[in-house]
């Protein structure tokens, strides 16, 4: 019999740990630069390429070193990823990719590469971090999408640049608002959480009750 | 004279009108997590401080002779972290070596005050406005400055926040976004404008 611990795939990352809503981690991008839905792809895709490749590549360093010399690889190698992401970025979306660049450039020392991989990704086997990092990532790009449709809905009145109508609410592009909707977002995820253990800790004890009477 | 008018305009531009958390949101986080405690706020100013207007001076020189070349901003990030890294190191050792009832306490959350986003932000920013090395130098101050800010009125309202009056959805993290997505309103109202990227 193998002795090999297995890790079942977990989808935390998604929703009940998204790193935005949940930990507040790499909120920058989503409030401020994610004003429409076709930033929301390139940023998603920067964070995706950068955090992903770096997070792989830096599972090699060895955890002999000690943290603050790691951290500061962990940070290296992510601005090297960023060359290639950058220029990637640049052909396929030129316009974009280089009105949202500030916010692509300051990934490199995202807390998901920097703080994430240090709690979690490097304490689980190679193949099960692959997968998880990845659920992360994906928890991000769907807030990322979520807040850029509803703000260019409101702002433009179009949907990946298409007309659906009138804008309605100019003022939606601002930071502040970024700030509203990612805290109702996280408050609304809270909620829908916070209600499902108040129920699954509440069908065992109702089942309980029914049984002794 | 001119060198403190310099200076001092940068840092206000840098504190009022391009601040790092209410306009930038750079360090979200990092700002909620420092705002809770009183000595995490002096901390982490000093640190963001110290670490925005030296890199600042650094990064003027080396902003002027990358910046004409075609692909010079690629290499800004590796440049930037290198020169944050140094100084990492330097502050610890130097901590490590003065002060090591002071690096006892800091070093379990240094990193963090470090490496984040309103730190290599503002490099980035001064890369993009900064005209002198002064004016590098006064937006770096002002950033630290800007964080002091943004810490303490985020602190001031942390108890009430986090209290039973709030529901329970949306206390503590939520909540506190919301309250600064409120005051970022009050400072697109006092500059009249909002920072397009």
């Amino acid at each position: 019999m193998s002795g090999k611990k297995t890790y079942p795939i977990c989808f935390d990352g998604l929703f009940r740990q998204n790193i935005v809503l949940t930990s507040g981690l790499v909120t920058a991008p989503i409030i401020v630069a994610a004003t429409t839905a076709e930033r929301a792809a390139v940023l998603s895709l920067s964070f995706f390429m950068i955090s992903y490749l770096t997070i792989l590549i830096c599972r090699v360093i060895p955890r002999r070193l000690v943290y603050t010399v790691r951290i500061i690889l962990y940070a290296l190698v992510a601005s090297v990823v960023f060359i290639p992401t950058a220029l990637l970025l640049e052909l396929l979306f030129p316009e974009t990719a280089m009105s949202v660049m500030l916010y692509i450039e300051i990934i490199v020392v995202n807390s998901l590469v920097l703080a994430k991989t240090e709690s979690r990704f490097y304490l689980i086997p190679f193949s099960s971090m692959a997968i998880d990092s990845l659920v992360y990532i994906a928890g991000y790009a769907i807030v990322a999408f979520a807040v850029g449709i509803i703000r260019e809905l409101l702002t433009y009145g179009t949907l990946f640049g298409f007309y659906v109508g009138s804008a309605i609410m100019p003022a939606a592009k601002s930071p502040f608002f970024g700030f509203f909707l990612v805290g109702l977002f996280a408050a609304a995820c809270r909620a829908y959480y916070n209600r499902r253990r108040e129920r699954e800790t509440a069908e065992p004890e109702l089942i309980r009750k029914e049984a002794e009477e | 004279m001119e060198i403190i008018t310099a200076i001092i305009s940068a840092a206000m531009v840098s504190i009022f009108v391009q601040n790092a958390i209410f306009e930038r949101a750079f360090g979200s986080n990092v700002t909620i997590y420092a705002s809770r405690k009183e000595s995490h706020i002096s901390g982490f100013t000093i640190g963001i401080t110290a670490m925005t207007t030296v890199a600042s001076a650094i990064t003027y020189f080396l902003d002027s002779a990358l910046l004409p070349l075609e692909f010079g901003w690629l290499l800004m990030p590796v440049i930037y972290v290198a020169i944050i890294s140094i100084l990492y190191i330097s502050a610890l050792l130097f901590l490590w070596r003065l002060f090591p009832k002071v690096f006892a306490r800091v070093k379990k959350y240094a990193h963090l005050a470090i490496f984040n986003c309103t730190v290599i932000g503002a490099l980035f920013l001064n890369s993009n406005y900064g005209s002198d090395i002064w004016s590098y130098i006064g937006y770096g101050l002002g950033t630290g400055i800007g964080f002091f800010l943004a810490c303490l009125l985020l602190n001031i309202a942390h108890e009430k926040l986090d209290s039973d009056k709030i529901p329970k959805a949306f206390r503590g993290y939520p909540i506190m976004l919301v309250y600064i997505g409120v005051i970022s309103l009050a400072f697109y109202a006092l500059v009249g404008y909002t920072v397009d990227f």
